[in-house]
Protein backbone atom coordinates (compact mmCIF):
# COMPACT_ATOMS: atom_id res chain seq x y z
CA UNK A 1 0.00 0.00 0.00
CA UNK A 2 2.64 2.57 1.02
CA UNK A 3 4.52 1.82 -1.92
CA UNK A 4 1.95 2.58 -4.36
CA UNK A 5 0.91 5.94 -2.03
CA UNK A 6 4.70 6.85 -2.49
CA UNK A 7 5.07 5.64 -6.20
CA UNK A 8 2.22 8.13 -7.15
CA UNK A 9 3.05 10.91 -4.71
CA UNK A 10 6.58 10.89 -7.02
CA UNK A 11 5.22 10.79 -10.31
CA UNK A 12 3.33 14.15 -9.26
CA UNK A 13 6.39 15.52 -8.17
CA UNK A 14 7.89 14.66 -11.33
CA UNK A 15 5.01 15.94 -13.26
CA UNK A 16 6.25 19.72 -12.19
CA UNK A 17 9.30 19.08 -14.15
CA UNK A 18 11.52 20.37 -11.02
CA UNK A 19 12.34 16.70 -9.55
CA UNK A 20 14.09 17.83 -6.30
CA UNK A 21 14.92 14.48 -5.02
CA UNK A 22 15.88 13.34 -8.73
CA UNK A 23 18.77 16.40 -8.91
CA UNK A 24 19.81 16.02 -5.20
CA UNK A 25 20.77 12.67 -5.58
CA UNK A 26 23.06 13.30 -8.37
CA UNK A 27 25.12 15.66 -5.68
CA UNK A 28 24.89 12.47 -3.32
CA UNK A 29 26.51 10.12 -5.86
CA UNK A 30 29.31 12.94 -6.42
CA UNK A 31 30.01 13.03 -2.79
CA UNK A 32 29.60 9.38 -1.74
CA UNK A 33 33.79 9.62 -1.88
CA UNK A 34 34.40 12.83 -0.55
CA UNK A 35 37.55 12.69 -1.20
CA UNK A 36 37.33 13.70 -4.87
CA UNK A 37 35.49 17.09 -4.74
CA UNK A 38 36.63 17.63 -0.65
CA UNK A 39 39.44 15.40 0.30
CA UNK A 40 41.67 16.30 -2.54
CA UNK A 41 41.96 19.71 -3.21
CA UNK A 42 42.61 20.55 0.61
CA UNK A 43 45.52 18.16 0.44
CA UNK A 44 46.87 19.97 -2.42
CA UNK A 45 46.36 23.24 -0.81
CA UNK A 46 47.81 22.15 2.46
CA UNK A 47 50.65 20.56 0.24
CA UNK A 48 51.38 23.84 -0.99
CA UNK A 49 51.05 25.38 2.62
CA UNK A 50 53.28 23.40 4.34
CA UNK A 51 56.11 23.99 1.63
CA UNK A 52 55.31 28.03 1.71
CA UNK A 53 55.95 27.71 5.54
CA UNK A 54 59.39 25.65 5.09
CA UNK A 55 60.42 28.39 2.83
CA UNK A 56 59.95 31.17 4.83
CA UNK A 57 61.40 29.34 7.95
CA UNK A 58 64.62 29.17 5.31
CA UNK A 59 64.51 32.38 4.32
CA UNK A 60 64.21 33.79 7.75
CA UNK A 61 67.01 31.48 8.97
CA UNK A 62 69.21 32.98 6.16
CA UNK A 63 68.81 36.22 7.37
CA UNK A 64 66.66 37.35 4.68
CA UNK A 65 64.94 41.16 5.42
CA UNK A 66 61.46 40.31 6.43
CA UNK A 67 59.82 42.78 4.18
CA UNK A 68 61.46 42.21 0.96
CA UNK A 69 60.13 38.23 1.88
CA UNK A 70 56.52 39.22 2.03
CA UNK A 71 56.85 41.15 -1.31
CA UNK A 72 58.52 37.55 -3.04
CA UNK A 73 55.63 35.97 -1.52
CA UNK A 74 53.11 38.02 -3.31
CA UNK A 75 54.43 36.44 -6.78
CA UNK A 76 53.12 33.00 -5.86
CA UNK A 77 50.91 31.33 -7.59
CA UNK A 78 50.50 28.27 -4.63
CA UNK A 79 47.27 29.65 -3.66
CA UNK A 80 45.98 28.78 -6.91
CA UNK A 81 47.07 24.83 -6.60
CA UNK A 82 44.11 23.42 -6.49
CA UNK A 83 42.68 24.73 -9.68
CA UNK A 84 44.47 22.13 -12.22
CA UNK A 85 42.83 19.10 -10.39
CA UNK A 86 39.55 20.36 -10.35
CA UNK A 87 39.23 20.85 -13.91
CA UNK A 88 40.03 17.37 -14.17
CA UNK A 89 37.29 16.63 -11.52
CA UNK A 90 35.51 18.12 -13.98
CA UNK A 91 36.17 16.11 -16.72
CA UNK A 92 35.82 12.82 -14.62
CA UNK A 93 32.45 13.98 -13.57
CA UNK A 94 31.06 13.84 -16.94
CA UNK A 95 33.71 10.81 -18.34
CA UNK A 96 33.00 8.34 -15.31
CA UNK A 97 29.89 9.00 -13.43
CA UNK A 98 27.63 10.71 -15.89
CA UNK A 99 28.13 7.03 -17.53
CA UNK A 100 27.57 5.32 -14.07
CA UNK A 101 24.52 7.74 -13.42
CA UNK A 102 22.81 6.64 -16.47
CA UNK A 103 22.93 2.59 -15.67
CA UNK A 104 21.41 3.53 -12.71
CA UNK A 105 18.56 5.24 -13.76
CA UNK A 106 19.19 9.06 -13.91
CA UNK A 107 18.18 11.54 -16.81
CA UNK A 108 21.30 13.56 -18.40
CA UNK A 109 19.33 16.38 -17.65
CA UNK A 110 18.84 15.56 -14.30
CA UNK A 111 22.57 14.45 -14.37
CA UNK A 112 23.82 18.20 -15.85
CA UNK A 113 21.85 19.88 -12.64
CA UNK A 114 22.50 18.00 -10.03
CA UNK A 115 26.41 18.24 -10.98
CA UNK A 116 26.17 22.05 -11.15
CA UNK A 117 24.59 22.17 -7.62
CA UNK A 118 27.45 20.13 -6.68
CA UNK A 119 29.95 22.69 -8.67
CA UNK A 120 28.23 25.40 -6.86
CA UNK A 121 28.50 24.34 -3.57
CA UNK A 122 32.16 23.14 -4.10
CA UNK A 123 32.78 26.88 -5.36
CA UNK A 124 31.61 28.67 -2.55
CA UNK A 125 32.79 25.87 0.14
CA UNK A 126 36.36 26.51 -1.33
CA UNK A 127 35.69 30.37 -1.80
CA UNK A 128 34.75 30.82 2.06
CA UNK A 129 37.63 29.18 3.09
CA UNK A 130 40.27 30.99 0.82
CA UNK A 131 38.98 34.33 1.94
CA UNK A 132 39.08 33.86 5.29
CA UNK A 133 42.53 32.23 5.33
CA UNK A 134 43.60 35.55 3.11
CA UNK A 135 42.22 37.31 6.58
CA UNK A 136 43.89 35.18 8.98
CA UNK A 137 47.25 35.45 6.86
CA UNK A 138 46.91 39.07 7.29
CA UNK A 139 45.83 38.96 10.93
CA UNK A 140 48.77 36.64 12.04
CA UNK A 141 50.79 38.72 9.62
CA UNK A 142 52.11 35.73 7.65
CA UNK A 143 51.67 32.80 10.47
CA UNK A 144 53.67 34.56 13.05
CA UNK A 145 57.15 33.79 10.63
CA UNK A 146 55.88 36.08 7.39
CA UNK A 147 55.15 33.65 5.09
CA UNK A 148 52.47 34.55 2.54
CA UNK A 149 50.38 32.12 0.29
CA UNK A 150 47.11 33.27 0.48
CA UNK A 151 47.54 37.19 0.52
CA UNK A 152 49.41 36.19 -3.11
CA UNK A 153 48.30 37.95 -6.35
CA UNK A 154 45.11 39.82 -6.51
CA UNK A 155 43.95 38.47 -2.95
CA UNK A 156 44.06 40.27 0.29
CA UNK A 157 43.57 43.83 -1.22
CA UNK A 158 40.12 44.73 -1.74
CA UNK A 159 38.47 42.71 0.98
CA UNK A 160 36.70 39.41 2.18
CA UNK A 161 34.27 39.73 0.00
CA UNK A 162 35.51 40.29 -3.38
CA UNK A 163 38.29 37.26 -2.63
CA UNK A 164 34.93 35.31 -2.12
CA UNK A 165 33.59 36.31 -5.38
CA UNK A 166 36.78 35.98 -7.14
CA UNK A 167 37.50 33.08 -5.97
CA UNK A 168 34.12 31.49 -6.55
CA UNK A 169 33.76 32.15 -10.13
CA UNK A 170 37.05 30.67 -10.94
CA UNK A 171 36.30 27.61 -9.29
CA UNK A 172 33.13 27.48 -11.25
CA UNK A 173 34.85 28.48 -14.42
CA UNK A 174 37.35 25.70 -14.34
CA UNK A 175 34.97 23.06 -12.77
CA UNK A 176 32.58 24.12 -16.06
CA UNK A 177 35.02 24.17 -18.49
CA UNK A 178 36.30 20.38 -17.56
CA UNK A 179 32.71 19.31 -17.59
CA UNK A 180 31.60 20.82 -20.94
CA UNK A 181 34.64 19.95 -23.22
CA UNK A 182 33.74 16.45 -21.88
CA UNK A 183 30.24 16.20 -23.03
CA UNK A 184 32.06 17.31 -26.19
CA UNK A 185 34.15 13.98 -26.33
CA UNK A 186 30.93 11.80 -24.40
CA UNK A 187 28.65 12.77 -27.70
CA UNK A 188 30.72 12.71 -30.83
CA UNK A 189 34.20 11.20 -29.65
CA UNK A 190 37.58 11.77 -31.01
CA UNK A 191 35.78 13.30 -34.27
CA UNK A 192 34.64 16.32 -31.87
CA UNK A 193 36.79 16.77 -30.03
CA UNK A 194 39.47 17.42 -33.31
CA UNK A 195 36.77 20.05 -34.43
CA UNK A 196 36.60 21.53 -31.03
CA UNK A 197 40.91 22.22 -30.70
CA UNK A 198 41.08 23.12 -34.33
CA UNK A 199 37.94 25.06 -34.02
CA UNK A 200 39.11 27.05 -31.18
CA UNK A 201 42.66 27.17 -33.04
CA UNK A 202 41.06 28.85 -36.07
CA UNK A 203 38.52 30.97 -34.03
CA UNK A 204 42.01 32.27 -31.77
CA UNK A 205 44.08 32.87 -35.42
CA UNK A 206 40.90 34.83 -37.07
CA UNK A 207 40.31 37.56 -33.53
CA UNK A 208 43.90 38.09 -33.90
CA UNK A 209 44.05 38.38 -37.64
CA UNK A 210 41.23 41.11 -37.49
CA UNK A 211 42.27 42.70 -34.23
CA UNK A 212 45.74 43.05 -36.23
CA UNK A 213 44.46 44.12 -39.63
CA UNK A 214 42.19 46.86 -38.46
CA UNK A 215 44.38 47.77 -36.07
CA UNK A 216 42.41 47.89 -32.93
CA UNK A 217 44.84 46.34 -30.70
CA UNK A 218 45.26 49.84 -28.64
CA UNK A 219 41.55 49.58 -28.30
CA UNK A 220 41.31 46.10 -26.98
CA UNK A 221 44.17 46.90 -24.33
CA UNK A 222 42.11 50.18 -23.50
CA UNK A 223 39.23 48.20 -22.55
CA UNK A 224 41.13 45.11 -20.85
CA UNK A 225 42.83 47.92 -18.42
CA UNK A 226 39.89 49.89 -17.95
CA UNK A 227 37.97 47.11 -17.11
CA UNK A 228 37.35 46.86 -13.15
CA UNK A 229 38.09 44.25 -10.76
CA UNK A 230 34.50 43.73 -10.48
CA UNK A 231 34.05 43.43 -14.36
CA UNK A 232 36.55 41.14 -15.11
CA UNK A 233 34.84 39.11 -12.36
CA UNK A 234 31.64 39.21 -13.97
CA UNK A 235 33.52 38.54 -17.40
CA UNK A 236 34.54 34.83 -15.82
CA UNK A 237 30.90 34.13 -14.33
CA UNK A 238 29.57 34.79 -18.44
CA UNK A 239 32.29 32.49 -19.12
CA UNK A 240 31.56 29.74 -16.68
CA UNK A 241 27.77 29.98 -17.50
CA UNK A 242 28.18 29.89 -21.28
CA UNK A 243 30.25 26.77 -20.51
CA UNK A 244 27.80 25.01 -18.24
CA UNK A 245 24.81 26.29 -21.03
CA UNK A 246 26.17 24.28 -24.00
CA UNK A 247 27.56 21.71 -21.63
CA UNK A 248 23.35 20.94 -20.89
CA UNK A 249 22.84 21.63 -24.61
CA UNK A 250 25.44 18.83 -25.92
CA UNK A 251 24.96 16.40 -23.12
CA UNK A 252 21.18 16.02 -23.48
CA UNK A 253 21.94 13.73 -26.53
CA UNK A 254 25.22 12.10 -25.11
CA UNK A 255 26.05 8.61 -25.17
CA UNK A 256 27.90 6.68 -22.30
CA UNK A 257 30.95 4.93 -22.98
CA UNK B 1 -3.39 -11.15 -18.22
CA UNK B 2 -0.02 -10.17 -18.93
CA UNK B 3 0.96 -6.57 -20.19
CA UNK B 4 3.31 -5.56 -22.54
CA UNK B 5 7.19 -4.13 -21.05
CA UNK B 6 8.38 -3.08 -24.26
CA UNK B 7 7.43 -2.88 -27.74
CA UNK B 8 9.73 -2.07 -30.88
CA UNK B 9 9.48 -1.99 -34.24
CA UNK B 10 11.56 -1.29 -36.94
CA UNK B 11 14.43 -0.36 -34.30
CA UNK B 12 17.52 0.55 -35.90
CA UNK B 13 21.38 1.52 -34.53
CA UNK B 14 23.49 2.51 -37.01
CA UNK B 15 27.36 3.40 -36.49
CA UNK B 16 28.37 4.80 -39.96
CA UNK B 17 27.33 2.79 -42.41
CA UNK B 18 27.43 -0.71 -39.95
CA UNK B 19 23.82 -1.43 -38.16
CA UNK B 20 24.81 -2.66 -35.16
CA UNK B 21 20.66 -3.52 -34.78
CA UNK B 22 18.87 -3.78 -38.27
CA UNK B 23 15.20 -3.41 -38.03
CA UNK B 24 14.34 -5.28 -35.22
CA UNK B 25 10.69 -5.58 -34.24
CA UNK B 26 10.26 -7.73 -30.53
CA UNK B 27 8.07 -7.27 -27.88
CA UNK B 28 8.85 -7.96 -24.35
CA UNK B 29 5.65 -9.34 -21.82
CA UNK B 30 5.62 -8.78 -17.85
CA UNK B 31 7.28 -11.11 -15.72
CA UNK B 32 9.00 -13.53 -17.79
CA UNK B 33 13.05 -14.20 -17.90
CA UNK B 34 14.13 -13.68 -21.40
CA UNK B 35 17.65 -14.32 -22.80
CA UNK B 36 19.03 -11.83 -25.63
CA UNK B 37 21.59 -14.96 -26.82
CA UNK B 38 23.87 -14.21 -29.64
CA UNK B 39 27.62 -14.07 -30.24
CA UNK B 40 29.81 -11.54 -29.33
CA UNK B 41 29.57 -8.44 -31.16
CA UNK B 42 25.78 -9.52 -32.36
CA UNK B 43 24.21 -6.39 -30.90
CA UNK B 44 22.79 -7.42 -27.73
CA UNK B 45 24.94 -4.28 -25.73
CA UNK B 46 23.81 -1.70 -28.25
CA UNK B 47 19.72 -3.41 -27.75
CA UNK B 48 19.79 -2.98 -24.35
CA UNK B 49 21.51 0.48 -24.19
CA UNK B 50 18.74 1.40 -26.73
CA UNK B 51 16.11 0.25 -24.40
CA UNK B 52 17.60 1.89 -21.37
CA UNK B 53 17.81 4.93 -23.20
CA UNK B 54 21.33 5.32 -22.86
CA UNK B 55 21.72 5.42 -26.66
CA UNK B 56 19.67 7.05 -29.59
CA UNK B 57 17.82 5.09 -32.36
CA UNK B 58 18.47 5.47 -35.83
CA UNK B 59 14.94 4.75 -36.92
CA UNK B 60 12.07 2.84 -35.67
CA UNK B 61 9.50 2.92 -33.32
CA UNK B 62 10.72 2.24 -29.35
CA UNK B 63 8.16 2.22 -25.89
CA UNK B 64 9.02 0.85 -22.86
CA UNK B 65 6.41 1.15 -20.52
CA UNK B 66 4.28 2.88 -23.03
CA UNK B 67 6.96 5.89 -23.83
CA UNK B 68 10.66 6.16 -25.45
CA UNK B 69 12.99 5.63 -22.64
CA UNK B 70 15.70 8.19 -23.28
CA UNK B 71 15.26 11.71 -20.70
CA UNK B 72 11.82 9.72 -19.14
CA UNK B 73 12.57 9.77 -15.46
CA UNK B 74 9.32 8.04 -14.97
CA UNK B 75 10.81 5.19 -17.62
CA UNK B 76 13.73 4.86 -16.44
CA UNK B 77 13.24 4.51 -12.29
CA UNK B 78 11.77 1.27 -13.52
CA UNK B 79 14.92 -0.14 -15.12
CA UNK B 80 18.18 -1.36 -13.95
CA UNK B 81 20.90 -1.48 -16.27
CA UNK B 82 24.47 -2.52 -15.21
CA UNK B 83 26.67 -3.08 -17.98
CA UNK B 84 29.42 -5.43 -18.96
CA UNK B 85 31.75 -2.89 -19.53
CA UNK B 86 29.91 -0.52 -16.77
CA UNK B 87 32.14 2.70 -16.18
CA UNK B 88 32.26 3.35 -12.22
CA UNK B 89 33.29 6.91 -10.76
CA UNK B 90 36.72 7.46 -10.30
CA UNK B 91 38.26 5.71 -7.37
CA UNK B 92 34.61 3.65 -6.61
CA UNK B 93 34.51 0.59 -4.51
CA UNK B 94 31.79 -1.85 -4.22
CA UNK B 95 30.86 0.28 -0.96
CA UNK B 96 30.24 3.35 -2.63
CA UNK B 97 27.89 1.90 -5.56
CA UNK B 98 25.72 -0.13 -2.67
CA UNK B 99 25.54 2.77 -0.61
CA UNK B 100 24.02 4.83 -3.52
CA UNK B 101 21.77 2.41 -5.08
CA UNK B 102 19.22 2.94 -2.56
CA UNK B 103 18.91 6.41 -3.82
CA UNK B 104 18.26 5.32 -7.38
CA UNK B 105 16.06 2.33 -6.85
CA UNK B 106 13.01 2.42 -4.76
CA UNK B 107 12.47 -1.55 -4.20
CA UNK B 108 16.39 -1.86 -2.85
CA UNK B 109 16.80 -4.29 -0.56
CA UNK B 110 20.13 -3.69 1.64
CA UNK B 111 19.53 -6.49 3.44
CA UNK B 112 19.22 -8.99 0.52
CA UNK B 113 22.60 -7.57 -0.86
CA UNK B 114 24.17 -7.68 2.22
CA UNK B 115 23.48 -11.21 1.75
CA UNK B 116 24.52 -11.66 -1.99
CA UNK B 117 27.58 -9.90 -0.66
CA UNK B 118 28.86 -12.35 1.87
CA UNK B 119 27.70 -15.28 -0.73
CA UNK B 120 29.95 -13.82 -3.47
CA UNK B 121 32.46 -12.68 -0.85
CA UNK B 122 32.62 -9.77 -2.79
CA UNK B 123 35.83 -7.32 -1.13
CA UNK B 124 33.79 -4.35 -0.74
CA UNK B 125 35.97 -2.26 0.02
CA UNK B 126 38.89 -2.49 -2.76
CA UNK B 127 38.74 0.05 -5.49
CA UNK B 128 36.46 -1.55 -8.57
CA UNK B 129 39.81 -1.19 -10.70
CA UNK B 130 41.19 -3.85 -8.47
CA UNK B 131 38.35 -6.19 -8.84
CA UNK B 132 39.14 -9.22 -10.69
CA UNK B 133 36.37 -10.21 -13.68
CA UNK B 134 34.05 -12.42 -11.91
CA UNK B 135 33.86 -10.00 -8.86
CA UNK B 136 33.06 -7.38 -11.15
CA UNK B 137 30.24 -9.54 -12.64
CA UNK B 138 29.27 -10.09 -9.27
CA UNK B 139 28.91 -6.06 -8.41
CA UNK B 140 26.58 -5.78 -11.53
CA UNK B 141 24.69 -9.16 -10.56
CA UNK B 142 24.22 -8.01 -7.08
CA UNK B 143 22.56 -4.30 -8.16
CA UNK B 144 20.19 -5.99 -10.70
CA UNK B 145 19.07 -8.30 -7.74
CA UNK B 146 18.41 -6.45 -5.02
CA UNK B 147 17.59 -3.24 -7.03
CA UNK B 148 14.15 -5.90 -7.62
CA UNK B 149 13.72 -3.02 -10.77
CA UNK B 150 10.38 -3.94 -12.77
CA UNK B 151 12.16 -4.14 -15.78
CA UNK B 152 16.00 -5.59 -14.92
CA UNK B 153 18.69 -6.12 -17.27
CA UNK B 154 21.89 -9.04 -16.68
CA UNK B 155 24.34 -7.91 -19.03
CA UNK B 156 26.81 -11.43 -19.37
CA UNK B 157 26.19 -11.99 -15.51
CA UNK B 158 28.28 -15.22 -16.14
CA UNK B 159 31.40 -13.40 -17.41
CA UNK B 160 34.70 -14.75 -14.94
CA UNK B 161 32.18 -15.95 -12.04
CA UNK B 162 33.21 -19.21 -10.77
CA UNK B 163 31.14 -22.63 -10.45
CA UNK B 164 29.98 -21.77 -6.97
CA UNK B 165 28.91 -18.29 -7.82
CA UNK B 166 26.95 -19.19 -10.89
CA UNK B 167 25.19 -21.29 -8.59
CA UNK B 168 24.19 -18.76 -6.45
CA UNK B 169 23.05 -16.24 -8.97
CA UNK B 170 21.06 -19.23 -10.76
CA UNK B 171 19.44 -19.90 -7.28
CA UNK B 172 19.02 -16.44 -5.92
CA UNK B 173 17.66 -15.04 -9.42
CA UNK B 174 14.67 -18.00 -8.93
CA UNK B 175 14.01 -17.12 -5.47
CA UNK B 176 13.52 -14.06 -5.61
CA UNK B 177 11.84 -14.11 -8.83
CA UNK B 178 9.11 -16.42 -7.48
CA UNK B 179 8.79 -13.43 -4.68
CA UNK B 180 8.83 -10.17 -6.40
CA UNK B 181 8.04 -11.31 -10.26
CA UNK B 182 9.72 -8.82 -13.00
CA UNK B 183 10.89 -9.02 -16.16
CA UNK B 184 14.61 -10.19 -16.80
CA UNK B 185 16.51 -9.83 -20.05
CA UNK B 186 19.83 -11.92 -19.59
CA UNK B 187 22.22 -11.22 -22.13
CA UNK B 188 24.66 -13.76 -22.82
CA UNK B 189 27.00 -15.74 -25.07
CA UNK B 190 27.44 -19.00 -22.71
CA UNK B 191 24.33 -20.66 -23.40
CA UNK B 192 24.24 -24.01 -21.99
CA UNK B 193 24.85 -22.18 -18.36
CA UNK B 194 21.69 -19.87 -18.55
CA UNK B 195 19.53 -22.45 -20.75
CA UNK B 196 17.25 -23.61 -17.81
CA UNK B 197 16.58 -19.88 -16.55
CA UNK B 198 14.83 -19.22 -19.49
CA UNK B 199 11.43 -18.82 -20.30
CA UNK B 200 11.90 -17.09 -23.80
CA UNK B 201 14.84 -16.63 -26.12
CA UNK B 202 15.45 -14.13 -28.15
CA UNK B 203 18.18 -15.03 -30.92
CA UNK B 204 19.97 -11.59 -32.23
CA UNK B 205 23.08 -12.06 -35.11
CA UNK B 206 24.22 -9.25 -37.15
CA UNK B 207 21.62 -6.84 -35.63
CA UNK B 208 18.82 -9.12 -37.25
CA UNK B 209 16.64 -11.67 -34.68
CA UNK B 210 17.05 -14.70 -35.75
CA UNK B 211 14.91 -16.30 -33.10
CA UNK B 212 12.13 -15.01 -30.64
CA UNK B 213 10.33 -18.13 -29.33
CA UNK B 214 9.39 -19.87 -26.09
CA UNK B 215 12.15 -21.21 -24.39
CA UNK B 216 10.24 -24.78 -24.16
CA UNK B 217 9.31 -24.58 -27.71
CA UNK B 218 13.07 -24.13 -29.05
CA UNK B 219 14.12 -26.70 -26.57
CA UNK B 220 12.05 -29.52 -28.85
CA UNK B 221 11.95 -27.42 -32.55
CA UNK B 222 15.12 -29.12 -33.90
CA UNK B 223 16.15 -32.94 -34.23
CA UNK B 224 19.38 -34.23 -34.86
CA UNK B 225 19.10 -37.44 -37.67
CA UNK B 226 22.18 -39.50 -38.03
CA UNK B 227 22.91 -42.59 -39.90
CA UNK B 228 24.27 -44.13 -43.13
CA UNK B 229 24.85 -40.92 -45.34
CA UNK B 230 22.30 -41.67 -48.21
CA UNK B 231 19.40 -43.18 -45.39
CA UNK B 232 20.08 -40.06 -43.89
CA UNK B 233 19.92 -37.45 -47.17
CA UNK B 234 16.97 -39.23 -48.38
CA UNK B 235 15.20 -39.18 -45.25
CA UNK B 236 15.67 -35.32 -44.74
CA UNK B 237 14.74 -34.05 -48.26
CA UNK B 238 12.45 -31.39 -48.58
CA UNK B 239 13.06 -30.43 -44.63
CA UNK B 240 14.75 -26.77 -43.49
CA UNK B 241 18.30 -28.07 -42.59
CA UNK B 242 20.35 -26.08 -40.06
CA UNK B 243 22.96 -28.03 -40.16
CA UNK B 244 24.99 -30.74 -41.63
CA UNK B 245 28.00 -33.07 -40.07
CA UNK B 246 29.71 -35.61 -41.78
CA UNK B 247 32.09 -38.24 -41.44
CA UNK B 248 33.05 -40.74 -44.35
CA UNK B 249 30.05 -42.92 -44.94
CA UNK B 250 27.85 -41.42 -41.96
CA UNK B 251 26.07 -38.16 -41.40
CA UNK B 252 24.68 -36.16 -39.26
CA UNK B 253 21.93 -33.99 -40.32
CA UNK B 254 19.94 -31.33 -38.14
CA UNK B 255 16.41 -30.32 -39.33
CA UNK B 256 14.74 -27.26 -38.22
CA UNK B 257 11.28 -28.60 -36.89
CA UNK B 258 9.61 -31.96 -34.30
CA UNK B 259 9.16 -35.31 -35.97
CA UNK B 260 5.65 -36.62 -36.37
CA UNK B 261 4.97 -40.36 -34.53
CA UNK B 262 5.18 -41.91 -38.05
CA UNK B 263 7.90 -40.03 -39.36
CA UNK B 264 9.90 -41.16 -35.86
CA UNK B 265 9.00 -45.17 -36.42
CA UNK B 266 10.32 -44.67 -40.10
CA UNK B 267 13.42 -43.23 -39.10
CA UNK B 268 13.92 -46.12 -36.45
CA UNK B 269 12.53 -48.74 -39.25
CA UNK B 270 15.47 -47.02 -41.94
CA UNK B 271 17.91 -47.37 -39.11
CA UNK B 272 18.63 -43.99 -38.05
CA UNK B 273 19.24 -42.36 -34.70
CA UNK B 274 17.47 -39.37 -33.21
CA UNK B 275 18.39 -37.14 -30.97
CA UNK B 276 17.40 -33.94 -29.00
CA UNK B 277 19.24 -30.81 -29.62
CA UNK B 278 20.32 -28.62 -27.06
CA UNK B 279 19.79 -24.57 -26.77
CA UNK B 280 23.75 -24.20 -27.28
CA UNK B 281 23.67 -26.52 -30.36
CA UNK B 282 20.65 -25.14 -31.86
CA UNK B 283 22.24 -21.71 -31.49
CA UNK B 284 25.52 -22.80 -33.24
CA UNK B 285 23.86 -23.95 -36.09
CA UNK B 286 21.88 -21.33 -36.59
CA UNK B 287 24.23 -18.84 -35.96
CA UNK B 288 27.63 -20.70 -37.25
CA UNK B 289 29.58 -18.16 -39.30
CA UNK B 290 29.38 -20.73 -42.56
CA UNK B 291 25.83 -21.57 -42.55
CA UNK B 292 24.79 -17.65 -41.28
CA UNK B 293 23.61 -17.11 -44.82
CA UNK B 294 21.75 -20.06 -45.51
CA UNK B 295 20.17 -20.47 -42.20
CA UNK B 296 18.48 -16.80 -42.47
CA UNK B 297 16.72 -17.49 -45.58
CA UNK B 298 15.67 -21.01 -43.33
CA UNK B 299 14.27 -19.64 -40.53
CA UNK B 300 12.16 -16.91 -42.67
CA UNK B 301 10.32 -19.01 -44.23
Amino acid sequence: MTAVATATAERELGASRLRVGEIWRIVRLLAVNPTIFFGVPWMILGGAWAVTMVLALIMTGAGAPMEEAREGFRYSWAVLSPQWYLVVVGVQAVAYTFSFALGFGSTRRDFWLGMSVMFVLVSAEMAVAIATLVQLEQLTNGWWIGAGMFDALWYGQLGWGFDFLSTFVLQLLVLFVGASATTIYMRWRVRGMMVLLFGTVALVLILIASLTFTESWPAVWTWLVGLTPIGLVLLGLAAAAVAAVAGFLVIRRATPR
Amino acid sequence: MTSTVVRASGLTKRYGSFAAVDHVDFALEEHRIYGLLGRNGAGKTTLMQLLTGQLFPNEGELEVFGRTPAEHADVLRRLCFIAESQRYPEDFTPKHVFTSAPWFFENWDAEFAERLIADFRLPVKRRIKKLSRGQLSAVGVIVGLASRAPLTFFDEPYLGLDAVARHIFYDRLLEDYAEHPRTIVLSTHLIDEVANLLEHVILIDQGRILLDRDAEEVRGQATTIAGARSVVEEFVQGRPIIGREGLGGLASVTIDGRLEREERIRAAELGLELAPVSLQQLIVHLTGADLAGATEKEVAA
